[in-house]
């Protein structure tokens, strides 16, 4: 039916677009009440605890959900939920005070149970949560009263703490959890109205939120997907703010325009040439010390994303106190490669399949990766793959040469003590360092365990350490509070103003 | 019939273009301005100069190296498609003609019925999500949806050339079906059979820049047109340039064979008005 | 007659049926597992084989083959592994943006080539006719997404009248999602165009010479009243033919399309469902596809053979 009569005005507006669109108002000025953040990706569920896209913690973390502790814009770890937490001497009992007049979006009180009920669901042995390992140390969780939660752990674990920071320790109410997916109930500062998939998602502010009210009343999520719409959708003023901008070269154009503000910040993720150490000739430290050589990485950071990496020499994070610089630790220099390729005994080079997954990041350098170990006499043939064939059969399957792949996660270099993990890298020194991380229970003991693992995988040259993502954020002028850093994947909407 | 296919215009044009792409190819294959495939990251970016005729792209490869040999990517898949469905198509076409009427020709013919339902460029997506993306894969799912449309002009053809009286003498004669087919039938479908082959090409170039602009089609470092249409659209406020030239090859390499697929169809037969 | 149709509905249904098995079973066979990917690097094995027995994927393929054809009869598609929500809601959402971006690249085509094809047969011959038909032969020359690039390039880059991309939804006013359709409409009508011009010219050229269009010229209708009243209505049954059977084209042209301008339509879900090893929304999709163009086919096919019997018992439209 509507259909038909739809043919009429369809028609009508076919005519006035002939006589020209200039006629249309140009795209409206955004209200002051509303705000619109455009992102690259779009989030396949809004739960954080069933799935791992970085999307879903960038719509909702301290958006609509929150957490007992939680992440600041500088990466320090404040009390969200949680008014205090005291801990035992041995650091086996937590017992944690709520913060008083709390309430779900839906009306319902925050209690201690609630809090049970979380962690529990996530530790349950059909849970979807991506992070099991915040939970694993728990032995019981009691909640005293309304307001007290005692959580006794099995063991120590130095990280447990931080661990409830992240979006995968949410805490939701026992009567809405099941229907966080689509229709998120949380008891952050904004409540979620409605998702256009495909196109946007809309919030609108939590009047009876318990902190600091919001400025801003409506929020607006758009995902636009395509470096060029985003750059056309910042300029028309479609967007208010992108998160993280996926065209770089863009950046002088944007930066030259009065109306944007444009910032150049650090993700946590170490962007890596993955090389699979088990597998022949991969296996043999010449030949990855050879491709690590090969490798001109200022020059994958200027092709493929403009220069606005920072570079590192290793699998962690400059942003972290334990990091060290081991940049100059492996120089480029092709003709020490052809050597050593030579010594390994492969004087004439050898064949390889680079899989890479869709960021344009992977692709862009990948296909410099190719030629720069092309030079070299190394023949490599790139092989894109979607997500889910990258998860199948490079991450589960260990099925692949070379890969280029972020990993976007927070102190993740303990994936180097893990056995079976995809890099297929084995070391015992590693993996004592790893434990002693754990087990430290000093900052000073943590870190300098931390300094030996960043020594030891650069040693060994289990991978090449190319850059750490930039985060490209661009915002309308007049719009604050964006974040600058990504020390989790997030943009809180409470801390935004305009000017 | 030279001098009458030479005075057609769309003929003319057609094989000049064609010529012309087939040439760069051919050139491409010994010589390019630049080597397709070596970056200079320093000069990407750049507008057409002297030094670059057609510019840089994002990695400082030269535009105009990587649209020659461009050109033998894309004939490389139109000759491959319109092969396999050449080759296949037509023995299963005339296999059917011979036996009209039977099993074996209603299966042949509903299997290309089938396969029309299936939205070529859509089905491409599944196969090569499936078989993996890549040059050699997306030969092959085009060069499959080549298959029924030969089928069908091969058996339509096929049955009326059968119907004439000297393939009944021939028959009379003793001659084997296969003699028959290869001798008779064959040669009097051929022309039929170019005409249809030259409008194949042209949509299998189409086709394989469609896939590859989607990023399953030619993988990189290999240059293909669609392909570098992908690439530009990110750069479209910067370097506009990137998007104008590969689309005006594929548009030019297709309107080639299109116009000469016309000019034979008319040349060929006279009687034939174009549709 | 009946037998006629009766024979036609049987070849449909067979047709269907046999799309729903092959496209259920590559489905089946496709790499990947879909829990896996949803739960993304850190899971464990446990957690898999939990979501696994959640989405169902523990049951036979025989039963799932049956559940989902029975699905599309209930308008229960199963739930996407990708959005967990229906898909029919998900399919539903989408087709606001594809079907009227299709019926508005289908009117630009028709008015365009069937006003440009006519012209060219009137004038035949003549300098405007020959410039029209080099125009539609380069029209059916260019790829429909460099097409788009170009009108980006054109109008929302460098005048700005147009989004580069995206869609506002209709509930922002009908005026913005049209603007935002607009150029990919015409992104998609240009090859189709070009087919139905040319067609067009074929067809009323054809019907100018037919007995009757001299008799009306004979009886004192001046040129343009013949035009309208007897060629057109004549030429205008294998054109409205081609319009139909052009609709396979037009809807795998909004796959490429809808991700020039990165539209939420049916072409962008499919292609990220396909990517995100969204299984259950792939086979749903692709068989809508599919059993669109059959439909579309078989009813052109019927049409004809109820319009010119001797077509009855030969292969139908086949060209």
């Amino acid at each position: 039916m509507q259909k038909s009569t739809r043919l009429g005005p369809f028609a009508a507006s076919l005519s006035l677009a002939v006589l020209g669109f200039s006629a249309l108002p140009a795209v409206a000025q955004a209200p002051k009440d509303s705000v619109t953040i455009c992102q690259t990706l779009e989030p396949p569920i809004l739960d954080p605890t069933g799935g791992a896209a970085a999307a879903i913690r960038e719509v909702t973390y301290d958006n609509v959900f929150e957490t007992l502790l939680a992440y600041n814009g500088e990466g320090r770890i404040e009390p969200r939920l949680a008014e205090k937490i005291d801990s035992s001497a041995d650091g086996l009992t937590h017992t944690i005070t709520l913060r008083s007049g709390v309430t779900f979006h839906d009306g319902a009180a925050l209690t201690a149970e609630d809090v049970k009920f979380s962690f529990e669901r996530a530790m349950a042995p059909d849970s979807k949560n991506s992070q099991k390992w915040i939970f694993a140390p728990i032995d019981r969780i009691e909640a005293r009263d309304a307001r007290t939660v005692v959580i006794t752990l099995k063991s120590f674990a130095g990280d447990f703490l931080d661990g409830l920071a992240w979006a995968d320790a949410t805490i939701f109410s026992a009567k809405s959890a099941d229907k966080a997916a689509t229709e998120p109930v949380g008891t952050g500062p904004y409540q979620f109205v409605r998702w256009n998939r495909g196109d946007r998602l809309l919030l609108k502010r939590n009047e009876n939120y318990w902190g600091k009210k919001p400025t801003i009343p409506n929020a607006t999520f758009r995902f636009i997907s395509d470096p060029q719409a985003q750059v056309a959708a910042l300029t028309a003023g479609d967007c208010d703010a992108h998160t993280n901008l996926s065209a770089p070269e863009a950046v002088p154009q944007l930066r030259a325009n009065a109306a944007l503000r444009v910032t150049i910040g650090r993700t946590e993720g170490e962007t890596i040439v993955a090389m699979n150490n088990s597998k022949p000739p991969f296996n043999n430290p010449k030949v990855r010390e050879a491709i690590s050589k090969a490798i001109d990485r200022s020059q994958v950071n200027e092709g493929a994303i403009s220069g606005f990496g920072t570079l590192i020499g290793t699998h962690f994070s400059p942003n972290h106190p334990a990091y060290v610089d081991l940049t100059g630790a492996v120089k480029y220099d092709p003709a020490a490669a052809k050597k050593l390729l030579a010594e390994a005994g492969f004087p004439n080079g050898f064949s390889v399949t680079l899989r890479l997954p869709p960021p344009a990041y992977a692709q862009r350098g990948g296909e410099i990766v190719a030629a720069m170990l092309g030079q070299v006499g190394i023949k490599v043939s790139i092989e894109p793959v979607q997500w889910a064939q990258w998860l199948e059969r490079v991450y589960r399957q260990r099925d692949y040469d070379l890969t280029i792949v972020a990993h976007v996660e927070p102190l993740d270099i303990n994936i180097y003590a893990r056995d079976g993990y995809y890099f297929g890298y084995n070391s015992e020194a590693v993996k004592a360092a790893v434990a002693r991380t754990k087990s430290a229970k000093t900052e000073a003991e943590r870190n300098a365990a931390y300094q030996e693992a960043q020594r030891l995988i650069t040693a060994d040259h289990a991978n090449v350490y190319l850059f750490m993502l930039p985060k490209i954020t661009v915002s309308r002028a007049g719009l604050t509070g964006m974040w600058t850093n990504w020390p989790v994947p997030a943009n809180p909407l409470a801390a935004l103003s305009w000017q | 019939m030279i001098t009458r296919a030479l005075r057609h215009p769309s003929f003319v044009v057609g094989l000049a273009i064609t010529l012309l792409v087939v040439l760069v190819a051919v050139i491409a294959a010994f010589w390019t301005p630049h080597d397709a495939t070596a970056m200079r990251i320093s000069a990407r970016l750049r507008p057409p100069s002297a030094t670059n005729w057609f510019g840089t792209d994002q990695f400082g490869r030269d535009v105009l190296s990587m649209l020659m040999m461009g050109a033998r990517n894309a004939l490389l898949v139109g000759v491959v498609a319109v092969g396999i469905g050449l080759s296949i198509g037509v023995a299963l076409g005339m296999v059917a003609a011979t036996r009209e009427g039977s099993l074996l020709d209603e299966a042949i013919m509903r299997i290309c019925d089938f396969t029309f339902a299936f939205p070529a460029v859509l089905t491409a997506i599944l196969i090569l999500t499936f078989l993996g993306p890549g040059l050699v894969n997306a030969i092959i799912a085009i060069g499959i949806f080549n298959i029924p449309v030969f089928a069908r002009i091969a058996r339509g053809a096929a049955l009326q050339v059968m119907a004439r009286d000297y393939i009944r003498a021939a028959r009379a004669a003793g001659r084997t079906t296969f003699g028959i087919l290869y001798r008779h039938v064959l040669p009097n479908i051929t022309g039929i059979l170019i005409v249809q082959a030259s409008v194949q090409f042209a949509l299998a170039i189409l086709a394989e820049a469609g896939l590859s602009y989607l990023g399953i089609g030619t993988q990189p470092p290999n240059p293909s047109w669609g392909r570098m249409l992908n690439d530009s659209q990110t750069f479209l406020s910067q370097a506009s340039y990137l998007a104008i030239f590969p689309g005006a090859a594929i548009a030019l390499a297709v309107l080639g064979f299109n116009l000469l697929g016309d000019g034979l169809r008319d040349v060929l037969d006279p009687k034939s008005k174009e549709r | 007659m009946i037998s006629f149709l009766a024979r036609r509905l049987v070849t449909l249904l067979t047709t269907l049926l046999v799309a729903a098995i092959v496209i259920f079973g590559v489905t089946e066979i496709l790499p990947g597992d879909p829990a896996a990917v949803m739960l993304g690097l850190t899971a464990t094995p446990e957690t898999v084989a939990a979501l696994r027995t959640e989405l169902g994927l523990d049951a036979p393929a025989f039963q799932r083959f049956f559940g989902w054809i029975i699905g599309f009869f209930t308008g229960d598609l199963g739930i996407s592994y990708a959005y967990r929500v229906p898909v029919a809601g998900l399919i539903a959402e989408r087709l606001q943006v594809t079907l009227p971006l299709a019926l508005m690249a289908s009117f630009l085509a028709a008015t365009l080539g069937i006003t440009l094809g006519a012209l060219a047969a009137s004038r035949a011959n003549s300098l405007v006719d020959s410039a029209l038909m080099a125009s539609a032969q380069v029209g059916l020359a260019i790829p429909n997404f460099w097409f788009g690039i170009l009108m980006v390039l054109l109008f929302s880059i460098t005048l700005g009248w147009f989004p580069a991309g995206g869609f506002p939804g209709w509930e922002t006013g009908f005026l913005n999602g049209f603007h935002a359709l607009f150029l990919p409409a015409c992104a998609l009508a240009l090859p189709q165009a070009a087919v139905l011009a040319r067609l067009t010219r074929t067809a009323v050229l054809e019907a100018l010479g037919e007995d009757f269009v001299r008799t009306a010229r004979a009886k004192g209708l001046n040129a343009g009243q013949t035009l309208r009243r007897h060629v057109l209505r004549n030429a205008m049954v294998p054109v409205v033919t081609m319009l139909a059977l052009q609709f396979s084209f037009l809807i795998t042209g909004t796959i490429i399309i809808e991700n020039v301008f990165a539209l939420p339509g049916l072409g962008r879900l499919i292609f990220q469902s396909v990517g995100g090893h969204d299984l259950v929304t792939v086979k749903s999709l692709v068989m809508i596809y599919v059993g669109a163009v059959i439909l579309v086919n078989a009813l052109v096919d019927m049409a004809y053979g109820l319009i010119d019997p001797r077509l009855r018992f030969g292969r139908g439209v086949g060209r």
